[in-house]
């Protein structure tokens, strides 16, 4: 939002304070301000200036032209604009000046040298008639009327959503009124309504959605160009002028922040208007030329014919003023919020009204509105005269309740003291009524402009109070509580303990998306309709929520193969289950890979078995049958204390050239599953006997069940058991392999006898023997 | 006669200790000289064939001589064995410029290290952090944040809606709630976690990323215990000393809200790019929470109050490093990640 550094010190008495700085006062105290740009720089420059001759250059439109510029003596222009003649005065701007669309030099033009230039209003800026130079009432040297040099300070929106009055020039300078304690004077005499009777009807058929419509009707009216002192102030804010009538309640809109709209009055059908809600199949031609369709939710302004506007956002393009319009009637009414924002959210369709309403105007400012557009009228449209009086029609609002401040919590809120007289004085100035009930207690009345959804309880005084005694002269401050530790966070140090191991042993964390793509998901030979489903995506690739987080790793693989050779990288993230009539379930997973370009893969899955050791202590691996992402021989299921917690597999060879371990853990499970406990064993006291064996078995068998079956059989003799070497070749058979162990037995309460150790060996042997193994002895 | 003998057999025997050129040569003329059949042992034999008295004194001598032999002996032994020592420790010298094996060290995300930085210092004052889902019930999201259905706030945050009426959390706030209806107050907690916007991805900005939420409710909370926290974490974060200021800023939840922007730690306060020329450079929101908030967790506002603030973290992060494109963060590209 534009809003003019002019227009605000027209509003408010003795502004001294530049423009930058009012920025600054602005943000700190109200709203912020994004920029101050000036605005018409050049018009300091440009002045009128009277035609004294104007002679044809032979062959050419243009013509020499001799004018008395005052303050810079006479100088000789080309110009070709149809309307330079001798007598007029137009605008004079000098070489060296920079216009809107350039520097202006001295030129030969038509074999004449141009010493500066006779201007149009679209050139300088000031408006967009571009026909001819522009027709001063003005003497020689004098600036333009109407048109002087200023600066635009631009109001992020978001930050005056809440505040429907700071969509207006006025309700901004009551903040500066206030910030600098200066007066305000309020633009608007309501002294300038009629009293006589309306000769228009106004029917509201839902109040709720049109809380109040008021009009006047005008007739002689003369659509034409506006004055440059209003086309200037337009296009400072940036709007777009386009004639006197729309010009004048586009002013109103930007001084008030009443949107208003006109209707040619010959167009109108009836003599009655009607605020309703459209039929099914109505449809409106808007004046920006589309047809929209309308619902039974949207606000119309009808006549006795149908629609000629949509209430609150833009007006019919059939009612519209057009040149010979002679009659009009001016619509100023107020909507609903909600329901103009769900209007243009409908209709893709945001206009300078709608972005007003939505935010909750005044209900009170619509013959405000009027009043304003009385005064202006009559200097913009000369002859002009209204025709009956005021028609408004409303519904009654009682007034907001008042709010009690007691000034005791407003300083324990703030944690700082304020002066009663100064929190009195601050709420006076923002148009708050007052009472002091008690030294130590306010009844605040709130400004109908404040209490359409800004201003309802005691909490939004403090920021007024707060804000203008400026939220710098609080001094930070440690509270006064007990000291106690926070209940803790076990995921939060589970994760980030996990995440600290893998970092250590070499792996790089990523962040993945939590989208994947119905694509990936078939890839993956998951079912699309498994996943939770996102309704409205920007990308085909944020259809579905992951349910896994192998897509994910599986892109970083590719992505990252194209600049490595080898590497590996982890992730901690949520796989999202779809749970039907709750929130899905979200569980965290590890998600670990190493990637190799060369080599058989087996490294890559043994560091991996590695690392799943060192976050589950004694866990292990189990053949799983493949699922279709996974390489169909090695594929395996993750074991610990008797639960499947994840899976171990090299990628499947289609998925990427190299060799791509995969470790997928669920770290939920493996948080509730806990550290195993923990119990001491007394250390042995007598020696232990060491003894190789070498088992002989099919080349399928795993080595972790020949490993389970030694320990069991080894029972309490056992100390420990390392397993040394595998060997396949001769002279062992065909399909068969050895495999050898290390065991290490004892006894707690004597040293085992030469006899007992070979016991316990025969009784290993034998029991290998019985499951079907053979030993080389 | 023997004495004499004894003597120069001695003598000659210190000379080849001294000569012997390996430990095998020294071990020869220990077995020669010193051994049980060696010259020695001859002749402590012959001893017995001397007259008591000269037996006693030649035994003397006898025994001296041995001492001494045996003494250089050892010694000798043992210069070998330095010897022996220094060659292998010498040449057991290699070059440990070259790469260790096994796979260089890992990082943790940029992210991940600022969050962490942040708990502690949260965690060093009191609060707990706290986790909430990524997709978030609607009540949660927005009107528990007193951001009720035709709210204005709601277009702000282009929200992804997913089926069963649900959505994902467009900031961390949610958590908020799910602190105070679990732990009810007093409550001091931070909520950092990863937040979904519905918009269009370029280099600054996204439609996931991560923000820090805070909360504190207790008998007394004022704008001066909040400004003391703020200025705590972000001292913290940014390794020195701080000037924040506060300015009115709107958020649902809050009231009164403010925007909270520290002095440039670029230039200082007297203007440059990063920070537009204004010398200040906006980091967060916060208020004190708004009575509809609290209520909506069953929490009375006449009796307790509180603060709220939510910060970027992407923002932040990319702030701390001068990482220029939002996208990275998201990319999985190591070349990037590994920086950190
Ligand atoms: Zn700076």
């Amino acid at each position: 939002m534009k809003f003019s550094y002019n227009w605000i010190c027209e509003l408010v008495e003795g502004v001294q304070v530049s423009p930058k700085e009012l920025g600054h006062l602005i943000t700190m105290k109200t709203a912020e301000c994004e920029a101050v740009e000036p605005f018409g720089e050049h018009l300091a420059k440009v002045c009128a200036a009277r035609v004294v001759e104007a002679e044809p250059i032979p062959g050419t439109r243009n013509k020499k032209v001799l004018v008395n510029t005052g303050r810079y003596g006479l100088k000789t222009v080309v110009c070709g604009a149809p309307n330079c003649r001798p007598g007029m005065t137009s605008a004079y701007v000098p070489a060296g000046v920079a216009l809107p669309g350039g520097e202006i030099r001295c030129l030969e033009i038509s074999g004449v040298v141009s010493d500066g230039m006779l201007a149009s209003g679209a050139e300088l800026g000031v408006n967009r008639d571009a026909e001819g130079i522009l027709e001063l009432l003005a003497e020689p040297g004098e600036p333009i009327p109407g048109c002087r040099p200023d600066w635009v300070l631009e109001i992020d929106n978001k930050s005056i959503t809440h505040r429907p009055d700071l969509w207006g020039h006025l309700g901004l300078a009551r903040e500066v009124a206030a910030i600098l304690r200066l007066p305000l004077r309020d633009p608007v005499r309501l002294d300038w309504l009629p009293e006589a009777a309306a000769d228009l009807e106004i029917e509201i058929l839902n109040d709720e959605l049109c809380p109040r419509y008021s009009a006047l009707t005008f007739e002689m009216v003369s659509v034409q160009s506006s004055p440059l002192w209003l086309a200037y102030r337009l296009e400072t804010i940036g709007l777009n002028p386009i004639n006197n009538i729309v010009d004048v309640t586009n002013y109103i809109m930007a001084e008030l922040a009443q949107p208003m709209h006109a209707f040619d009055r010959d167009t109108l059908r009836g003599n009655t208007i009607f605020v309703r809600t459209a039929a099914p199949g109505e449809f409106l031609v808007a004046l920006n030329g589309e047809t929209y369709k309308l619902d039974p939710a949207t606000v119309v302004i009808a006549d006795a014919r149908g629609p000629v506007a949509i209430g609150g956002v833009i007006g019919g393009l059939d009612t519209g003023i057009v040149a010979g319009t002679r009659r009009i009637v001016l619509e100023s009414a107020n909507f609903h919020a909600s329901s103009i924002r769900k209007t243009s959210g409908r209709l893709k369709l945001r206009t300078d009204a709608s972005m007003r309403f939505e935010k909750g105007q005044d209900p009170a400012n619509t013959v405000r509105g009027l009043a304003r557009a009385i005064e202006l009228f009559q200097e913009i449209s000369p002859g002009i005269r209204l025709s009956g009086g005021l028609a408004d029609a409303k519904r009654e609002l009682p007034p907001p309740p008042r709010i009690a401040l007691e000034l005791d919590w407003m300083e324990r809120k703030l944690g700082r003291e304020v002066a009663r007289e100064q929190v009195v004085e601050i709420l006076r100035a923002l148009a708050f009524g007052v009472e002091e009930e008690s030294p130590r207690r306010l009844l605040v009345s709130v400004p109908s402009w404040r209490a359409t959804r800004d201003v309802s309880i005691k909490d939004d005084l403090v920021e007024e109070v707060g804000r203008m005694v400026g939220y710098d002269s609080i001094t930070p401050q440690a509270p006064l509580i007990p000291s106690a530790p926070p209940p803790a966070n076990e995921l939060r140090t589970f994760h980030h303990a996990v995440r600290e191991m893998l970092a250590a042993q070499g792996f790089t964390e990523v962040y993945n998306y939590s989208f994947v793509s119905e694509e990936t998901a078939r890839r993956f030979g998951f079912d699309p309709a498994e996943h939770v489903a996102v309704l409205n995506p920007i990308a085909s690739d944020q259809g579905l929520l992951r349910k896994s987080l192998v897509p994910g790793i599986w892109k970083n693989l590719l992505d990252n193969s194209r600049h490595f050779d080898s590497f590996r990288l982890f992730e901690i993230g949520y796989e999202i289950h779809k749970r039907p009539g709750e929130l899905p379930d979200e569980i965290d997973h590890l998600a670990a890979a190493v990637y190799e370009r060369e080599g058989d893969g087996r490294p890559g899955l043994f560091e991996l078995k590695r690392l799943a050791e060192c976050l589950m202590p004694g866990c292990e691996v189990r053949p799983a049958s493949a699922r279709p992402f996974e390489h169909p021989a090695r594929s395996w299921e993750l074991r610990w204390r008797e639960c499947a917690l994840g899976r171990l597999f090299e990628l499947h060879p289609t998925l990427a050239a190299g060799r791509a371990a995969v470790l997928d853990v669920d770290l939920r499970k493996m948080r509730e599953l806990g550290p195993p406990p923990k119990r001491y064993q007394p250390l042995r006291r007598f020696p232990s006997s060491a003894f190789d064996l070498s088992v002989v078995a099919g080349l399928r068998d795993l080595a972790g069940d020949i490993e389970k079956r030694l320990v069991e059989l080894a029972g309490e003799n056992l100390e420990s058991i390392r397993f040394l070497r595998q060997y396949s070749g001769p002279p062992l058979p065909e399909g068969k392999q050895s495999l050898t162990w290390r065991l290490s037995v004892f006894a707690a309460d004597h040293t085992l006898t030469a006899e007992e150790v070979g016991a316990i060996r025969a009784r290993l042997i034998d029991g290998l023997r019985a499951a079907g193994y053979d030993l080389r002895l | 006669m023997m004495e004499k003998e004894l003597e120069a057999l001695a003598a000659r025997a210190l000379e080849r200790i001294e000569a012997a050129g390996s430990p095998e040569e020294l071990e020869a003329v220990r077995i020669e000289v010193l051994g049980r059949k060696g010259a020695l042992a001859r002749f402590s034999k012959q001893l017995g064939t001397l007259a008591p008295e000269e037996r006693a004194r030649v035994g003397r001598i006898l025994n001296s001589a041995k001492e001494q032999l045996e003494r250089s002996f050892e010694a000798r032994k043992e210069a070998f064995h330095r010897r022996a020592l220094e060659q292998r420790l010498e040449a057991e010298w290699f070059d440990l410029t070259l790469p260790a094996p096994g796979p260089r060290p890992g990082s943790l995300h940029p992210v991940t290290q600022v969050q962490r930085e942040i708990e502690e210092v949260f965690l060093s004052m009191g609060f707990t952090v706290l986790s909430g889902p990524e997709v978030e019930t609607e009540y949660n999201n927005f009107d528990a944040l007193n951001i009720p259905p035709d709210h204005p706030a709601r277009d702000v945050q282009d929200t992804f809606w997913v089926e069963g009426g649900h959505l994902l959390r467009t900031h961390t706030s949610p958590v908020q709630v799910r602190g105070m209806e679990r732990l009810g107050p007093p409550l001091r907690m931070i909520a950092p976690g990863r937040v979904f916007r519905n918009e269009e991805v370029d280099a600054s900005h996204e439609h996931t990323f991560y923000q820090l939420e805070g909360m504190m409710v207790d008998r007394e909370v004022s704008v001066a215990h909040l400004v003391y926290f703020m200025k705590q974490m972000l001292s913290a974060v940014f390794r020195r000393e701080v000037s924040v200021r506060l300015r009115p800023g709107y958020f649902p939840f809050v009231e009164p809200g403010f925007e909270l922007d520290i002095r440039c730690l670029i230039c200082g306060g007297s203007g440059c790019a990063v920070c537009k020329y204004n010398g200040w450079l906006e980091q967060l929101g916060c208020g004190l929470v708004h009575p509809n908030v609290l209520r909506m967790s069953g929490i009375d506002p006449e009796e307790w109050m509180g603060f709220a603030f939510g910060l970027g973290l992407t923002r932040l992060v990319m702030m701390r490093y001068a990482i220029d494109d939002v996208r990275l963060f998201q990319s999985g590209d190591l070349r990037f990640l590994m920086q950190f």
